[in-house]
């Protein structure tokens, strides 16, 4: 499909149903028409390996089928999320590079056959093995977004890496997918909540947000927290609840997208709750969004609300309003 | 766990010819290959279950789960039950049982991170 977008365009991925999805109240064909008849789309994402059954490897018979789906609901396939599944040995163990540079490849060549002009893909790709990928999606038409997902942002040396390989290689087919969670300006006090209502007491979320804003690495800082919580004797539950927010948030600062809306290809728009005068409580929307207008990025921001990992509030409801906060900044 | 995760399947415990069957689901939002999943330690009526003879069996196939670490290229949907077939067990149709099982997730793309996933249900064995 041509682009002849003139400023950010709005959408949603699935995984922001996730809960009504693995609880089985939705199909893939009926979550989609859904999606269609309120007005979430037209463009969307879908996670491979959540809604496919056959990813990585979708048949032709699949294939059809899917684009069926997509001709009934006047959706607009946009971005497919594929996984760099390194470490798939027990323990943690990475596979061979070759089978790793295959693996994308069957996902690339499924994301293709289903129609998505795009993917996502991850940083446990070893930024070495891109100049073997890229030639294979420039063949295949499709364009490959790395998402730079909390704990990553801007300024992280992976980012910075990956960045020089880009100039290297200096292809359309490569880009930047950010996703706001690694610019959060506080721990969301929906997911604080949760954690309480699982029993989390006050002095373990006291010392989870003082240790959320210091520096290192997500599974450092869970370690930090664990262990000081052990020792004040809080349980395991409470303390997997409390760790949470080290995997899915960092506070990076908002304004350091400027430096990839450049090479932005799609935009992960995450967000835990948007208030009914939409505001959304951790990410600083308003901060955000203007630099990508602002600096000529057409595509698309998929509202991706990841409040279901701890929450069940109306997933609809709660895109509805993003979608509706991100008009009100962008003028839309 | 997150809110609608489960380890314990909707189709819960079942005595087949086989020995006892028990559905599970994946705890995690994505498909992953069975390799990166351990499965147990469970307990029925609170008893430790020897799981040393135990299989797997998902999408018309059946494999050890020692063998499990090896299933790096077998990918369980997160939508669908995969089953613990536990051969030198067995109980009668109708009976309940207090079943707790923890499934341990270690996302592959996600170093370090291994989350516990520990549930507890009582269920009726339906025949099969």
């Amino acid at each position: 499909m041509a682009n002849t977008a003139t400023g950010p365009q709005t959408g949603v991925t699935l995984y922001s149903f996730t809960n009504e999805f693995l609880t089985r109240q939705f199909e893939l064909d009926t979550l989609l028409a859904e999606v269609a008849k309120r007005g979430l789309g037209p463009n969307i994402e879908i996670i491979g390996f959540q809604n496919f059954r056959e990813f990585p490897d979708v048949s032709d018979k699949f294939a059809e089928e899917f684009k069926q789906m997509i001709a009934e609901t006047g959706l607009n396939p946009v971005s497919c999320a594929i996984n760099s599944d390194r470490f798939l040995k027990p323990g943690q163990q990475p596979i061979e590079d070759a089978a790793l540079v295959e693996y994308h490849k069957r996902q690339l060549r499924s994301a293709k056959k289903m129609g998505f002009s795009l993917v996502r893909y991850q940083f446990a790709l070893p930024v070495h093995l891109l100049p073997e990928i890229a030639p294979y999606a420039e063949e295949l038409d499709i364009r490959m977004g790395v998402e730079v997902h909390a704990p990553m942002w801007a300024g992280h040396p992976a980012v910075q890496a990956y960045g020089e390989m880009y100039d290297k290689l200096n292809t359309p087919y490569l880009g930047w997918i950010p996703d706001f969670g690694g610019t959060a300006s506080r721990i969301p006090e929906s997911m604080l909540d949760a954690a309480r209502a699982k029993g989390a007491k006050e002095d373990l979320l006291d010392k989870l947000k003082e240790v959320w804003l210091e520096g290192g690495m997500s599974h450092e800082k869970a370690g930090r927290l664990r262990e000081w919580a052990v020792a004040k004797g809080h349980g395991p539950m409470e303390i997997q609840a409390a760790c949470l927010a080290f995997f899915i948030l960092s506070n990076h600062d908002p304004k350091s997208w400027a430096a990839l809306v450049d090479r932005t290809i799609h935009i992960h728009g995450k967000f835990y709750g948007v208030s009914e005068d939409l505001v959304e409580e951790a990410i600083d929307y308003d901060t955000i969004l203007p630099l990508f207008k602002d600096g000529g990025f057409t595509g698309t921001m998929v509202s991706e609300w990841e409040g279901h990992a701890y929450d069940t509030r109306d997933a609809f409801e709660q895109v509805r309003r993003h979608q509706a906060m991100a008009r009100r900044i962008w003028g839309a | 766990m997150l809110p609608v995760e489960r380890v314990i399947g909707e189709e819960g415990l079942a005595a087949t010819a086989g020995g006892l069957k028990l559905a599970m689901r994946l705890p995690w939002y994505r498909s992953l290959p069975f390799s990166v999943v351990e499965v147990g330690p469970l307990t029925i009526d609170g008893k430790a279950v020897d799981l040393s003879d135990a299989r797997i069996s998902y999408d018309g196939e059946e494999w050890a789960l020692s063998d499990n670490g090896e299933r790096v290229d077998t990918f369980w949907f997160v939508r669908d039950s995969a089953f613990l077939v536990l051969p030198s067990l067995n109980a009668d149709a109708g009976s309940s049982h207090e079943v707790s099982l923890n499934l341990f997730v270690s996302p592959p793309y996600i170093p370090g991170m291994k989350r516990t996933n520990p549930q507890t249900s009582t269920l009726t064995v339906a025949a099969a």
